[in-house]
Formats: C-alpha cells, sequence, structure tokens
C-alpha cells in the first residue's frame, strides 16, 4: 500500500449569503488575494509536512475558474514541491491535456519537474472536468480525440528520439523535439483520474496505467467501478496490479470519534454544498452515450444530494474517527476495492491549519503503519474469487 | 386540399443514413430543423407537404441520423447536405431553416446559391452582434431554455421541459427519475450541436461578409417574443441579404413552427407563391 496526501487547495472564504455554483460563474470578486497569500502557502506547508511525516507522496491536481480548488496550474505547485520535499512521490493528477495547445507544454514542464526532483514526478493525464469545457471554450465533443492524440505527442516527445513530426486531427506539430527528457526511463509512471467513463478505465487498461477513481460518490460506485477497470484489464489479457488503481477519500482522525465528528462536519459541509455545486455540469458530447448511462447509474447517490451524517458514514463519503475507527474503515473498504493506493483528503473544505496538522499526524503515526503492516506492497489485495470479476 | 402523409425514411450519404421525412407534391421545399431537432410529429411539416413536396431530414446526431463523427464545422455540414440533396434528385429547392437550421441554411446560400430557389430563415443562429449575444443553450437548466424558447408556457414541449427541470433538480433521484431513454435524444442532439456551434458559438465570424451572396429571394421570420436570439440577429440577416424582407411573427417566441404551425405555413406559402 502506498500512502499519498492529496490537497484540493480550496478558497475557503466564500461569502455566507452566496449559493450559487463554485464553479465557472461564481463570480471571482469574492477572490481576496489575501486569503490567497495565505492559504497557498499554507496548503504547500502541509504538503510539505506530509513529505516530513513518511507518506509515500502528495498529490496536486488542476481546475480553472472556480473556488473548489485554486490550483488552474498544478505544475507551479509541484515545482515547489519537487524543492521543498526529499522523498515523496509528486503527483500531479493531473494535467488536462485537451487544455494545452500544444500540449508538449505538457510533456516539457512534467519533464522539468522529473529532473529537479530527481525522479520523483507521477505524470497524470486527466481530460479535464466539465466545467473547464465551460471556462476554456474548448469543444467537449472534442474532448476524447484532444486527450488521446495529446496523450501520443507526450509519450512520443518522452520517449522516441526527436526531432519527429506529429501530424494529427487536432494537432500538427512539424518539429517534435522536447527538451529536457524525463529522468525515469521510460517515463515517469502516468495515473488517470476518472468517474466511471468507459472509454477512460479501457484507456488505461490498455496502456497498463493506473487508475484513480474521484470521490464524492458512495462507495457502492467506487466498487462498481474498479470492478469494471479490472474488467478491461482483463479484456486486454492481464490482471490488474493493486498499484493500478487508487481510492481518494477524505479521512479525518481525532482522538475520539466523537470529537472527530465534532471537529470535523462543519468543514466537510462546506465543501459539500459550498464547493461541490457546478462540478456536476455535463458539458454536451463529452461523454459518450454509453459512458453517460453509466455514469447516470451512479449520479443519484452524488454528495451534493447528502442531507445528514447517517449518509455520510454509510456511503464512506468520508473516512471519519479515531485511529481505530479510521483504521478500520479504510482497511475493510480497501479490502473491498483492491485499490493498491490509497489518496487521502487530509484537508478539505474550511478545516483550518491545526486541525489538519493533527490529522495528518494521527494518520501517519497511528494508522499508516497499520495498513502498510496489513496491505504489503505488491501482494494482491482481493479475496482470490473477487480478484476476477 | 387533401392530407399529405408525411413518411420517414433512411436515406443512405457518405457520410451514413440520414432520417428524412418527405410527403405531399409540388415544388420541393427543404425544411432544416432547430437543435431542438424537431421533426416527429410536428405539424407544421404536415401543413407545409400540403401544398409542396416536403423534404425534413435530420442532421447528423439527431434521430436516427448517423455521421455526426464526420462533422466537425458548418463547412462540413454544408457538404454533407449537398450531398443529401444530390441524393434526393434536388437541384435546387426551396429552403427553410429555423435557428440552427436557419444558420445552415445561410452557409449553403452564401457559399452555393444555384443550389436553392428561395430561402427562408427563421430565427435565425449563426452571426455574432456585440451587444446582443444569443443566450447561452450549453449550460442553462431546462427551465430557464423553455421560457427563451416559448411564448405559451403551456405548450406540451415546455410543460415537457419544466417536468424534466424538476426532476434533474433532485440530485438524490438522479438515474431513477428520468429513464435515460428519456434523456438520450436530447443529449444527443445538444452533442451534435456542440461539434459546430461550442467556439465559435453558434456562429461563423465569416458568415456575415458572405450575406451579400446570397442570390435567392429571402424571408427573414422573427418570432416577436424570441428572447434567446435577440432581434438585431434577423435585423443583420434582413439588412445584408439583398433584396431581403423581414416580418414579425406577434405572440410566439423562438419556436416558430412549434408555437404557431398554421399562422407560418401561411407567411411560407405566400412568400413562396405557387
Amino acid at each position: 500500500m502506498r500512502f499519498f496526501s492529496f490537497h484540493l487547495m480550496p478558497y475557503p472564504k466564500l461569502p455566507a449569503d452566496y449559493d450559487g455554483p463554485a464553479w465557472v460563474t461564481c463570480p471571482n470578486e469574492f477572490f481576496d488575494p489575501k486569503v490567497g497569500h495565505e492559504v497557498y502557502n499554507r496548503y504547500l506547508d502541509e504538503l510539505v509536512y506530509a513529505d516530513e511525516l513518511g507518506f509515500d507522496g502528495v498529490c496536486v491536481n488542476e481546475h480553472h475558474q472556480n473556488a473548489y480548488g485554486i490550483m488552474p496550474s498544478p505544475n507551479l505547485m509541484a515545482s515547489i514541491l519537487a524543492r521543498q520535499t526529499k522523498n515523496v512521490k509528486i503527483a500531479v493528477v493531473g494535467n488536462a491535456l485537451p487544455l494545452y495547445d500544444p500540449p508538449t507544454r505538457v510533456a516539457e514542464e512534467f519533464a522539468m519537474i522529473d529532473n529537479i526532483s530527481g525522479g520523483r514526478l507521477i505524470a497524470g493525464f486527466v481530460v479535464g472536468g466539465g466545467p473547464e469545457y465551460y471556462s476554456f471554450s474548448i469543444n467537449p465533443a472534442h474532448a476524447r480525440e484532444r486527450f488521446q492524440e495529446a496523450h501520443d505527442i507526450i509519450i512520443k516527445a518522452w520517449t522516441e528520439p526527436g526531432p519527429q513530426e506529429y501530424i494529427g486531427k487536432h494537432y500538427k506539430l512539424r518539429f517534435l523535439n522536447t527538451w529536457p527528457k524525463p529522468m525515469q526511463k521510460p517515463h515517469p509512471e502516468v495515473w488517470i483520474p476518472g468517474v466511471g467513463s468507459l472509454e477512460t478505465m479501457e484507456f488505461v487498461a490498455k496502456h497498463h496505467y493506473a487508475y484513480m477513481g474521484i470521490p464524492y460518490f458512495h462507495i457502492d460506485v467506487f466498487d462498481r467501478s474498479f470492478r469494471l477497470f479490472r474488467e478491461a484489464c482483463e479484456r486486454e489479457g492481464y490482471t490488474y496490479e493493486p498499484k493500478q488503481a487508487g481510492w481518494l477519500a477524505p479521512i479525518y482522525v481525532a482522538e475520539t470519534d466523537e470529537q472527530a465528528r465534532a471537529e470535523y462536519e462543519e468543514h466537510f459541509w462546506y465543501f459539500v454544498k459550498r464547493l461541490l455545486p457546478g462540478i456536476n455540469i455535463q458539458p454536451p458530447g463529452y461523454t459518450s452515450l454509453r459512458s453517460m448511462e453509466n455514469i447516470m447509474k451512479g449520479a443519484g447517490t452524488f454528495a451534493i444530494g447528502l442531507n445528514t451524517w447517517d449518509q455520510v458514514e454509510e456511503g464512506v463519503y468520508a473516512v471519519v474517527g479515531s485511529p481505530e475507527t479510521v483504521y478500520k474503515k479504510l482497511e475493510e473498504n480497501l479490502r473491498r476495492l483492491g485499490t493498491g493506493n490509497l489518496l487521502g483528503l487530509f484537508q478539505l473544505g474550511t478545516l483550518p491549519a491545526d486541525l489538519t496538522k493533527r490529522n495528518l499526524e494521527l494518520f501517519a503515526r497511528e494508522v499508516m503503519p497499520r495498513l502498510r503492516e496489513r496491505f504489503p506492497e505488491g501482494k494482491a489485495m482481493l479475496e482470490a474469487k473477487e480478484a476476477v470479476a | 386540399m387533401t392530407a399529405a402523409v408525411v413518411a420517414e425514411e433512411l436515406v443512405e450519404t457518405r457520410i451514413g443514413k440520414i432520417e428524412v421525412r418527405r410527403g405531399g407534391s409540388g415544388k420541393p421545399i427543404v425544411y432544416l430543423h432547430s437543435a431542438a431537432g424537431e421533426g416527429a410529429g410536428l405539424a407544421f411539416l404536415d401543413e407545409l407537404a400540403s401544398t409542396r413536396e416536403l423534404f425534413a431530414p435530420m442532421f447528423p446526431g439527431f434521430g436516427l441520423s448517423e455521421g455526426i463523427e464526420q462533422i466537425d464545422d458548418m463547412e462540413d455540414a454544408v457538404f454533407h447536405l449537398l450531398d443529401l440533396f444530390d441524393r434526393l434528385g434536388l437541384r435546387a429547392p426551396d429552403v427553410m431553416g429555423l435557428s440552427l437550421g436557419g444558420w445552415l441554411a445561410a452557409e449553403l446560400a452564401t457559399r452555393y446559391p444555384d443550389r436553392l430557389s428561395k430561402l427562408i430563415l427563421a430565427n435565425p443562429a449563426g452571426l455574432y452582434i456585440e451587444g446582443a449575444p444569443i443566450k447561452d443553450i450549453f449550460g442553462r437548466s431546462p427551465k430557464e431554455m423553455a421560457q427563451d424558447l416559448f411564448a405559451d408556457m403551456s405548450h406540451p414541449a415546455a410543460q415537457m421541459m419544466l417536468r424534466i427541470n424538476d426532476e434533474m433538480s433532485n440530485v438524490a433521484a438522479l438515474g431513477q427519475a428520468i429513464p435515460f431513454e428519456l434523456l438520450k435524444p436530447q443529449l444527443q442532439s445538444m452533442a451534435a450541436t456542440a461539434r459546430v456551434g461550442w467556439n465559435p458559438y453558434l456562429h461563423n465570424p465569416k458568415l456575415r461578409k458572405r450575406l451579400a451572396r446570397i442570390t435567392a429571394p429571402t424571408l427573414v421570420i422573427r418570432g416577436e417574443k424570441d428572447t434567446l436570439i435577440p432581434a438585431p440577429h434577423c435585423e443583420t440577416y434582413a439588412r445584408e441579404i439583398p433584396g431581403a424582407k423581414l416580418v414579425e411573427m406577434s405572440g410566439v417566441a423562438h419556436m416558430v413552427s412549434m408555437e404557431q404551425p398554421k399562422e407560418l405555413a401561411a407567411l411560407v406559402n405566400e412568400f413562396l407563391g405557387s
């Protein structure tokens, strides 16, 4: 089992009387650079602290024009982390490839981060969230084609000698010859996050990459997604390895269950009720009909519809409690999902610095070692009968 | 006047099968639908077919029509339309288009003015006019959309949009309340529209300066209460197409062919003559 501390870098100060979406049209007059200065530095400190506490990696991601995560350029954050951390993998999960034109930019910046960090980059590629297609006015009907072409360009740039030519439908590059190239050979580990699109799973399975399940749905939806992903690997003629799957979940540890919930709940609801609205907008043509049908099956469990803490607990939307409780819940669900990477959101919504710090410490000291022992790296995680769905 | 039978058939084209409604006899007219994909059960088509030979093709990606993956912009759409005309034996029919269909008709008429006789543009998209943007169709709720599309909210299609709106706003019921089959046509037609109209948003920056090339006698019809496409769009078309006439229909919004089929058919027949 590998443990990652994932930071969304949320904007914690939306006005109390604003009840609109946190995405695309959320007025940027709400953004206060004083708050920005404070939280950017604080959030980076929290990721650096995860390195000191012995996590295997830290994760940053890319979103635009929103209050949910004020990280339009995760590569800037990753380059700082490349210098300020010593041991952790730096997972950029990911760059939204169709938004880069030409996508050679991603090949270049990722290679820079890999060089600076001494080969610690995990290269995440994403199609980009639905809102990004509004924010960038990129045609969602071309999302998958552009993603595919951009991916091919980046992998070619990293693995084949240049200069070479790439002539696709969306990108035409007469001289593809990226300097620098990544330190890791043949290229950094590739992660692809997804919400249940079948095309994405098939793509990940085909290339032997890793599939990261995006949270905010009932645990049964994750279960189904990873099952579909394992089936996609089987269709490619191999059995998935746990390191090819990651479960992303909000995690909060305190001394007791009661204390954990009392400290955490309001911050969780700020995230769910204030920062999630708008994330689920589906631009036309962004997802194929068969994937849309699959996604719709889980749509009713989307976290925005949550109203009670019991629902949160029942659907494992967040793993909250004493070290013992958090261990048990994680152990049970990791065994069920078969994911060899655990991506924890240890800061969420308005969760303040002191609680985030203690959360990371308690997790690293009292939960992580037990889970490491329980799930040794490289070992199968699912019961034999479950391994092949 | 005998009741014309409008029947659908599938026509083979270079990009796949295309669903076409046909009926009536007389001088041929082609009706190009809006992004709403109106066609099945549209009384206006029966009205048209009662005096002329009607052809109402579904744009690729709408209904049963295939080939949308080969359409990236209006240029592709125009070449597809030429191909379809050839296969239907249409040399220079009268062409009428509503909204998205109006835009397509105008693109055809600027590029191949000899492939149509008379042109009717109803609440056409296709232009960018500073200070008078076309309202968003890709991200707003069905309720907001319905209010722009219909003057009379008791129209069955407006009522259906309100119903979908109510069911979609209940997150917890998503995926259960609305059968996927009901949403599918809407998802398909919006995806098809996005292919040609996402960016630039529902317009071609080059179209306006080309309108002077249109030679067909042209009628521009504006629905008085259309709040989706503001009045300056129809006015610009009428001003820039040589000799074009502009008429306004009262008490109707964007979906003129759905809201006032009889009145619209009378206008069209008067313009086209017999």
